[in-house]
């Protein structure tokens, strides 16, 4: 009976419920842990010290990487070294995981669901829970259509039991973050601003968020993200009928948690991605929640066996317009907004102006969009391969001086293996683990899908190398080519058939 | 800090433009060149650019420059010039062989880097004198370096990778000009030690920009690259201007388009320096105040992947995002990844609308069937 200890909580009295909250605050580290060793983004300087209020934002960090190297007691060069090494450890764990071409949703069809109940107003994240989400849900939400151009996405709250909708489900990131301002400081002055208020409504929640995506087209993917700050759901009904529906209509849930893990959480997230709880997650501090949603940013993998199940529905051919630009002298009426602008773009079909792209065509419903907002999704489907940690062996091999991208300069090699592994402890244990497999791949060639399930680490000489071309990267040409560019500077500035 | 002993410390003024980075592609297909070569020669066309170079770093005294030569075979730096592999022989990369050479390191190789200090002109300033003696070299050795066999392998040039470097040393300056973010710290000590002062010093913005000097033709082969290229300069905020001497194409003008940058095609490249002049040396800056030349119209139309045919209304495969002229492929099947696909599925499922019962309606059913029921539909005044 999932219900009955929810029931407990909404009976206590209020200290009661912070002190439970409190406790459950402590005890989400090591359950956020669990989740995250599931993502395989598990920070390794996790266990020392990650509570939300000693880190307090990214200001703090420094302070905290200083106490941390104070009690390895090293020298001030390894210090110095170690601290790089735990700022490129951080950096480099954001990147994706997965490089793998899979198939992806490309087409994605998005509800995100945001708590408005008052565990929001919890102050463990700065100022607190809900001026932090608004924040973080602004930027997810342009990130989100930078990367998925031909998506769609609706926003729901949950709000005082129950669901209300902020913005319509549609593809324009603008309006989406109007809305999502509009909860704290409303457009209309005689609105008064959403404040988180009562309790959350998981099955609401689902149920509206059901009702939204019914009408996708069945290409597309429809997923749920629910971010959940409160440890309860007050449903009017039975919540595992509704996941019996959602499951039913191919969503999928992901969750991204805020104090402890649910096992109702848990069991709506398993139950809608075929067993898969790695959706579930809980962000134990802000630094984590926008990671964790940017994370969402990336188009689900695709499932073999559901596919199997409904091999109708899983690939289409969609009819897509791309019209032409116009540029007008006068300005005239746009069909989407109904303003008058001068220029925009004409439906291939209508001939009825639109004022940006992409958009549905207002009047006859063809999808208007550009060749490029194609390409732009093109990086998820051919993904740049991750780069190898390169250990001072390898460095010395190549002889690497500088940074291939940047032309940054490499910091030298220590002269001698022996001496290596005598500076200091916690320089040699990492030499050890990164020398084995690099060491073992022999002078050649890093070996190439057992590197790739690894764990992504810092490297000890600070260089990274792309498997294909061998080039040396420095982690800021790491992260950038990763994240922004998706291409390698490296493979690319020489023909593929040199030789 | 003004507060507390009393003294006036203002934070230096913004009356100097900020840094601009100026990162230069220049084609260097020698094709193209060869083409080009009644008009306007490689070697005036160096010689022009070198003047938009100085140009450029007069114009500001913390104005930066990078220059990269995408040649027929690979992207090469021009200047900065990278300091290559230290211990390239495969043969002789023995540990302690490679910590020799490695000391060295802070002197130039001689074998790569050729910085001719006797070249040196005492009349010229000597920032200018650097940069036009290391593109210069660097740039003879690239063309020294091209084999017959590479000329004759592929018409077209990496344009991909050159702006793929571009964009990573643009990102790396603008790190190291700025670090914002706090995870992107360059180096964390020396925020740690005299954090105060080098914040504030190093606060200052850098605009970059990326001019490309274009004369390859066809660049469809580096799609997927030049695109990702785009895009990252479109989110980073870095306007891609190009200027197209000889050739013509759609994707340069898109990347213009895109990052908001100029699109140029001049009519008599004799001018370049003019051109380069005029166009592209004002900065992000400067150009908000200017009347810019623009591109016109550009074609935003797809090609179609198995025809290549211009299409307005095209189908797109959900899977890979190929774009088809015809809804009706062989089999159903997609050309390029191969899975079965539906037309059908496409249509957007809308909601069944429950028809409104109508007044007009009921009155009928009750006047042509005897039905017994109690209350004729007529005697109940409906709204509907």
């Amino acid at each position: 009976m999932a219900d009955s200890d929810y029931d407990f909580e909404e009976d206590a009295s209020d200290d009661e419920y912070i002190g439970s909250k409190a406790a459950s605050g402590r005890s989400s580290r090591a359950s956020g842990a669990v989740g995250l060793g599931k993502r395989k983004t598990q920070e390794k300087e996790k266990g020392k010290a990650t509570l939300a209020w000693e880190r307090r934002g990214s200001e703090a960090s420094i302070e905290y990487d200083l106490e941390l190297d104070g009690d390895l007691d090293l020298g001030e060069e390894s210090i110095r070294q170690s601290v790089q090494e735990k700022e490129e450890e951080r950096k480099r764990k954001r990147l994706r995981k997965d490089t793998k071409p899979f198939q992806r949703g490309i087409i994605r069809h998005v509800v995100l669901v945001l708590d408005l109940s008052e565990a929001m107003l919890e102050k463990d994240m700065r100022p607190n829970r809900y001026i932090t989400m608004i924040k973080y849900t602004q930027e997810y939400v342009r990130e989100f259509f930078e990367q998925n151009p031909i998506s769609q996405m609706s926003v729901l709250g949950m709000h005082d039991g129950l669901c209300i909708r902020v913005s319509e489900l549609s593809g324009n990131p603008a309006d989406h973050i109007a809305a999502i301002q509009g909860l704290r400081f409303p457009r209309n002055p005689k609105d008064i601003p959403k404040e988180p208020k009562g309790s959350p409504s998981l099955q609401n929640a689902l149920e509206l968020a059901r009702a939204t995506l019914y009408h996708t087209p069945s290409h597309g993917t429809r997923e749920v993200i629910i971010v959940f700050g409160s440890l309860l759901s007050l449903d009017p009904g039975d919540i595992h009928q509704t996941i019996k529906a959602c499951v039913r209509d191919r969503i999928r849930v992901s969750i991204i948690g805020m104090s402890a893990r649910l096992r109702i959480c848990q069991e709506i997230v398993s139950r809608t991605n075929a067993g898969d709880e790695s959706e579930y997650v809980v962000a134990t501090d802000q630094e984590l929640l926008r990671e964790l949603l940017l994370a969402t940013t990336t188009p689900p993998v695709v499932r073999k066996d559901r596919s199997a199940a409904s091999a109708e529905s899983t690939a289409a051919l969609m009819m897509m317009g791309f019209p032409s630009r116009v540029v007008q002298d006068v300005p005239t009426l746009c069909a989407c907004h109904g303003v008058l602008t001068s220029g925009g773009y004409t439906c291939p079909r209508c001939a009825a102006k639109v004022c940006s792209l992409p958009v549905t065509c207002p009047s006859c419903q063809l999808t208007l969009l550009l060749s490029t907002h194609l390409a732009r999704s093109y990086h998820h489907l051919f993904p740049l391969r991750n780069w190898a940690e390169v250990s001072w062996r390898r460095a010395r091999e190549k002889g690497s001086v500088e940074c291939v991208g940047c032309l940054a300069v490499f910091p030298k090699p220590p002269p001698e293996d022996p001496e290596a592994g005598a500076r200091g402890g916690g320089g040699g244990d990492d030499e050890m683990a990164v020398d084995g497999p690099v060491g073992g791949g022999g002078k050649k060639q890093a070996p190439e899908d057992e590197e790739e399930s690894e764990e992504q680490r810092a490297s000890e000489s600070s260089r990274y190398e792309c498997r294909v071309c061998e080039s040396h990267f420095c982690i800021d040409c790491d992260m950038f080519c990763h994240m922004v560019l998706h291409n390698c500077p490296g493979c690319l500035s020489h023909e593929p058939g040199a030789g | 800090m003004n507060a507390i002993d009393g003294t006036v410390r203002q934070v230096k003024t913004d009356d100097t433009p900020p840094p601009s980075l100026l990162a230069i592609v220049l084609d260097t297909n020698p094709h193209a060149w060869a083409h080009l070569s009644s008009t306007l020669p490689l070697s005036s066309a160096i010689a022009n650019l070198l003047v938009f170079i100085n140009a450029h770093l007069a114009s500001g005294n913390a104005n930066e420059v990078a220059v990269i030569a995408s040649h027929s075979r690979r992207a090469q730096w021009l200047y900065p010039t990278p300091k290559g592999p230290i211990s390239h022989h495969p043969s002789s990369n023995g540990d302690a062989n490679g910590d020799i050479e490695m000391n060295g390191v802070s002197h130039p190789n001689g074998s790569t880097t050729t910085t001719t200090p006797a070249k040196e002109n005492a009349n010229k300033y000597r920032p200018f004198s650097t940069v036009e003696n290391a593109i210069l070299s660097n740039l003879s050795n690239l063309l020294s370096s091209t084999t017959e066999s590479d000329l004759a392998s592929t018409p077209t040039t990496l344009i991909g990778g050159a702006l793929s470097l571009a964009l990573t040393h643009i990102a790396k300056s603008t790190l190291l000009h700025s670090p914002v973010d706090p995870l992107a710290s360059d180096n964390p000590l020396s925020a740690l030690a005299d954090s105060e002062s080098v914040a504030r010093t190093q606060r200052i913005p850098l605009t970059s920009r990326i001019l490309i000097i274009s004369v390859s033709g066809d660049l469809a082969n580096q799609y997927i690259p030049v695109m990702n290229s785009i895009f990252a300069a479109q989110r980073k905020r870095i306007p891609i201007d190009i200027l197209k001497l000889a050739g013509d194409t759609v994707l340069l003008q898109q990347a213009s388009d895109a990052t908001g940058g100029v699109y140029m095609k001049p009519e008599r490249p004799e001018g370049l320096l003019q051109y380069l002049m005029m166009a592209f040396l004002p900065d992000a800056v400067a150009r908000r105040s200017l009347v810019m030349p623009s591109a016109g119209g550009v074609d935003f139309r797809a090609a179609c992947f198995c025809h290549r045919k211009v299409v307005d209304i095209g189908y797109v495969c959900s899977v890979c995002l190929s774009i088809f002229c015809e809804p009706n492929l062989p089999g159903n099947l997609c050309l390029t990844c191969g899975s079965y696909l539906s037309l059908r599925a496409a249509q957007t499922a809308t909601p069944a609308l429950v028809a409104r019962k109508k007044k007009k309606r009921k009155r009928v059913a009750g006047t042509d069937s005897a039905t017994p029921s109690g209350t004729p539909a007529a005697t109940t005044p409906m709204h509907p």
